[in-house]
Formats: C-alpha cells, sequence, structure tokens
C-alpha cells in the first residue's frame, strides 16, 4: 500500500498535509505522534473511512476509490474503537460477519470451518454461544479481532487498539497483534498512544507531528532521543531492554 | 441454530394471534345469524382490517430498519418530522391544486404525488442531514424536531388562510383514525410494498451488518452511502404508505420495533422486521377492538397506542441500559 500527496482539511485547517509514505507488507507498522497530529485522520483515510480530499492512495496498485467496496473487503479489514452494538449477538455470530464480504450472510460450509477456526485462535471457544454485551472489554476485543481474522484479509488496520484496556490487556492486545504478522502473515497498521508498545512490538514506525511525516523507519531508527524530543517536545531517555530501545519520559 | 428454531417458533405464535385478533374484528357482533346483516359488517370491516394489517406492517418495517440505520432503538421516523411533512405536502396539495381538483379526489393519484413529493423531500433533507451531521443520532433528532414544527407550522400557516370548506374536507386525512380508513388505495399500496420488499430482498443481511456501526459495516465492504440511501427511500415509502392510509400514528413504530427486538432477542432482521409487523397488526387491531367494543369510540384508537407508547417509552429511557434488551 503506497500513500502519495496525502492531503485533509477541516474548515480551512489542514489536518494532514501533503502525506507520503509506503507501507510494507508482511509487517506492523504504527502510527505514532502527539494528539492532533493526523495520524487517526490517516488511518481514517487509508481505511477509507474518511474522504481525502487530494493525493492517492493505491492499494495494489489501483487506487483505493477504484476499488469495488466488497472486494476490498477481502483484502483489507478495519476496526475501530466505535463498538456499541445495539443488539442481542452471540460471540459466534460476531465472528460470522467476518464472512460477509464472502457469503453475503448466507453461510457455507467452508465459512462455518474458517469461523470455528477464528473462534479457536482467539481461544473464544468457552463462551462462543455468550451475548458480547455481557463480556469484559477485553473478551469482547478479541471476539472483534476473531471477526477481522475471520474476514480473511491480507491487511488488518487497527485504530488505537489498546484504548480502554488495562495494562494486562494491552500488552495482550499488542501480543496477539504480534502474532497476527508473525504466524498468520498479516500486514498490520496500527495507531498507537503508547510509544513503548509501539517500539516493542511493531517492525516499522511512522511518526507524525502537525499533519505531516516527521520519521518514517524502522523502530531503532526512529525510537532515538533527538527523534523523540523532537516529536513530543519532551525530554526523553532511552533504555534497551531485549534488544528493544524503550523510552523513558517525564 | 436453535436460536432460529425459537424465533422461528414465536413468529408462528405471534401469527397464531394476529389471525385470532382478526376473526375476532370481523366477527364480533356480526350478526351472524343474519346473512344480509353478516355480508353488510363483512364489507364494512375487511377493507378496514385490510388497511390496518398493511399500515402495520409497513410501520413496523420502517421502524426497524430506521432504527438499524441511526443504530439507536429509541428513535422512529415520526421524530424526525416524518409525518408533519406529510400533513404539509398534502395540505399544500389541497391549498394549491383545490379540494376538487383530480389531485384530491382521485385517492390514488393523490397517493401518488404525496408519495414522490414525500420521497424526494425525505431523501434529499435525510440523506444531506445524515451525512453533514456525520451520523450524530443527537444532531440528526434535534434537526428532527426543528424540522417537524418547522413543517407544522408551515402546514397550519396555509390551513388558516385556507377555505374553510377545503380544510373540512381535508381534515379527514390528516387525523389518524382508523375508523375512516382510505381503503381505495388498498391495491396500489400492496403494489408498492411488494416492489419495496422486493427491490429491499438482499438487504435483510446488510441491515444486520448495518447493525454493527459505520466503520465496521464499511470494512466488511457495504457501500455504506449508497445503502443507507436506498434504505432510507424504502422507510419512506413504508411511511407514506402507513401515513396515507391511516394518518400519522407516531409511537406505534417505536413500541413495536422495541417490542419485536425484546421478543425476537437476535440480530437477525429476517426474523425481526416480521416480528415488528406481526407486533403491530396485533397493537392495532387489539387497540380497535378495544376502541369499539371497550369504549364503543368514545376513546380513538390512535390515542390508546399513544397513551401505551409514552408509557412504554418512560419505561425504555428509565429502566433499560442502553444497548441490553
Amino acid at each position: 500500500m503506497k500513500v502519495s500527496d496525502l492531503i485533509k482539511k477541516y474548515e480551512g485547517k489542514t489536518v494532514v498535509d501533503s502525506v507520503s509514505f509506503q507501507l510494507p507488507k508482511g509487517k506492523v507498522t504504527s502510527l505514532i505522534g502527539p494528539n492532533g497530529a493526523g495520524k487517526s485522520t490517516v488511518m481514517g483515510m487509508i481505511s477509507r473511512l474518511i474522504a481525502k480530499d487530494s493525493g492517492m492512495i493505491s492499494f495494489e496498485d489501483r487506487d483505493l476509490s477504484g476499488w469495488n467496496s466488497r472486494e476490498l473487503a477481502k483484502k483489507l479489514a478495519i476496526l475501530t474503537q466505535h463498538n456499541n452494538v445495539q443488539m442481542k449477538l452471540t460471540v459466534r455470530e460476531l465472528v460470522a460477519f467476518g464472512r460477509f464480504p464472502y457469503s453475503g450472510g448466507r453461510l457455507t460450509e467452508e465459512d462455518e470451518t474458517i469461523i470455528d477456526r477464528a473462534i479457536a485462535y482467539m481461544e473464544l471457544e468457552s463462551f462462543e454461544h455468550r451475548f458480547i454485551d455481557e463480556l469484559s472489554g477485553g473478551q469482547r476485543q478479541r471476539a472483534y479481532i476473531a471477526m477481522v481474522i475471520a474476514q480473511d484479509t491480507e491487511y488488518i488496520l487497527l485504530d488505537e487498539p489498546t484504548n480502554n484496556l488495562d495494562i494486562y490487556h494491552s500488552s495482550n492486545m499488542m501480543k496477539i497483534v504480534r502474532r497476527l504478522c508473525d504466524e498468520l502473515g498479516k500486514t498490520v497498521i496500527l495507531v498507537l498512544h503508547e510509544i513503548n508498545y509501539a517500539a516493542f512490538y511493531s517492525d516499522y514506525i511512522c511518526a507524525f507531528v502537525n499533519g505531516k511525516v516527521a520519521k518514517f523507519g524502522t523502530v531503532d531508527e526512529v525510537i532515538t532521543r533527538e527523534n523523540l524530543s523532537q516529536i513530543y517536545n519532551v525530554d526523553f531517555e532511552i533504555i534497551r531492554i531485549n534488544d528493544k530501545p524503550l523510552s523513558v519520559y517525564y | 441454530m436453535t436460536r432460529t428454531h425459537t424465533g422461528l417458533f414465536r413468529l408462528l405464535l405471534l401469527s397464531a394471534a394476529v389471525l385470532a385478533a382478526s376473526a375476532a374484528y370481523l366477527l364480533t357482533d356480526s350478526k351472524l345469524y343474519d346473512l344480509r346483516l353478516f355480508a353488510f359488517a363483512l364489507k364494512l370491516r375487511l377493507p378496514a382490517l385490510a388497511v390496518m394489517l398493511i399500515a402495520s406492517c409497513s410501520i413496523g418495517a420502517a421502524s426497524l430498519i430506521f432504527q438499524t440505520i441511526i443504530n439507536n432503538r429509541i428513535v422512529t421516523p415520526c421524530l424526525l418530522g416524518m409525518n408533519s411533512m406529510y400533513s404539509l405536502v398534502h395540505t399544500a396539495a389541497v391549498f394549491f391544486f383545490g379540494s376538487g381538483s383530480i389531485l384530491a379526489v382521485n385517492a390514488n393519484l393523490a397517493f401518488a404525488v404525496d408519495l414522490a413529493v414525500m420521497a424526494l423531500t425525505a431523501v434529499f433533507i435525510y440523506g444531506f442531514l445524515f451525512k453533514k451531521t456525520g451520523h450524530s443520532v443527537l444532531y440528526v433528532l434535534l434537526i428532527g424536531t426543528v424540522l417537524s414544527s418547522l413543517f407544522g407550522s408551515m402546514q397550519s400557516a396555509l390551513v388558516r388562510i385556507m377555505d374553510p370548506n377545503e380544510y373540512d374536507a381535508l381534515l379527514v386525512s390528516l387525523v389518524a383514525d382508523f375508523n375512516h380508513v382510505n381503503s381505495e388505495i388498498i391495491l396500489i399500496s400492496l403494489l408498492l410494498l411488494a416492489v419495496t420488499a422486493f427491490a429491499l430482498r438482499r438487504d435483510l443481511a446488510v441491515l444486520d451488518v448495518l447493525a454493527l456501526g459505520r466503520d465496521q459495516a464499511v470494512s466488511l465492504g457495504i457501500d455504506y452511502d449508497r445503502t443507507v440511501r436506498r434504505l432510507l427511500l424504502g422507510v419512506v415509502l413504508c411511511i407514506s404508505i402507513a401515513t396515507a392510509m391511516v394518518g400519522p400514528v407516531s409511537f406505534l413504530g417505536l413500541i413495536i420495533a422495541n417490542l419485536a427486538r425484546q421478543a425476537m432477542k437476535t440480530g437477525r432482521h429476517a426474523l425481526l422486521i416480521p416480528c415488528s409487523a406481526l407486533m403491530g397488526m396485533l397493537a392495532v387491531i387489539g387497540g380497535q377492538l378495544m376502541t369499539e367494543h371497550l369504549f364503543s369510540f368514545s376513546v380513538p384508537v390512535s390515542t390508546l397506542i399513544t397513551m401505551g407508547g409514552g408509557i412504554y417509552f418512560l419505561y425504555l429511557l428509565l429502566f433499560k441500559k442502553e444497548g441490553g434488551y
């Protein structure tokens, strides 16, 4: 997926200013940056939830707007934080929605197998018949991930997946992200607030400041004292744990 | 698949109840001993029954679809002023062309005109509103309430400067009443409902996905804007049909859609929509039976429904937490 000269304005104010980058396939890429830097807006545009003002987002050498929605849904799945479901759904029914782009509501034998596998992968078997509004936040998040797995896409876009989760569930979430990439070969792109999660669990980092890409590169290239101090305007110390750069700020 | 089976079983039970209610409506006090009197009673009651069934079916389907589009279960299309828009369109037709014009005399033509104008305005206004407000329910509801009183004032302004005789002729069609139903449009309404149902037949599964919210629906490959516009058009058609037949009934949709959700405990619209329609039939026929035989016409059925609906609405707001049933 390649983004070039992406621009978005809200009421005359430019929130995303000629952003260009190329997302490496089969890797985990995190978008980080201070509030209002435009990372979520960029995410919204590459996941076609927000209309772009100008620029190109090419996905498999074709502009995103040229794709048929149904076909694109077989290649690219999105998970945002607006998951307020107003109906009685069991975990299994939710996961089954992942097959919608393929079979449009009529599940085939193959779909059922894929749903079973997704549920097993997220270890949700014991409550697959529970209603999702009866689950805890962490369990519900896993159910949604299982739906994304059932959707069987090459690309997975996650908008702040650790939002509203405690430390235990956040780090579990990040481990799942890693597994999606390492075990299932997915390309995962996520917006993150916690720099250390980004540093520890991603391969590439794209840092935004004022609607522009400030730094894009591997974790070691981006997570340095100078870079982070520039991006966040705060003093940083970098320490290495498990050969990963972790940042301390105060 | 046991949940589907209990769902189907409940639908069957409801259908039986509707059949029983219909029979009760047709046969109570119908002078079975005299065939001629019985035939006369049937001649009056059959069209009324047909109208009640069609109207509640359209209201039930429309309200449920609308709630799913907005992703909120305490809204009805009526809260957005579709009823007052209907009144305005209807009044304007009589005002500008006269109650003697073919537009007002020919029920089918009048209906067709109402429908065309309603559909265009509603899809334009509401389609635009949903986009503009980023599908924020609060804004849409607020603007809907404002629009509702705007249409209402425009309508009453027209009524004030209207010929009193024309107004008399108009009034009959503007007040919800199951005793003087507009039975001339039964055929065209049935036809329209069938066409709408056919056009939206593939959208039952799409509605299930839409209930997950806009982001997830887009992720699952639904062309959101176009789908919502198409469904909205269907909602407007259904509401127009119901309003043209029996006049504005505001709370009915809210009650029956929520009763259906509560009774079925499922997200599948293939089960929810029929259930909502059946609930509607039961409520309307039951209400009409009470009006005719319990209150001997002193309390109109719309009052009963509004009262019941109001109480149920309060119950939903006070005792049910958001999202749960």
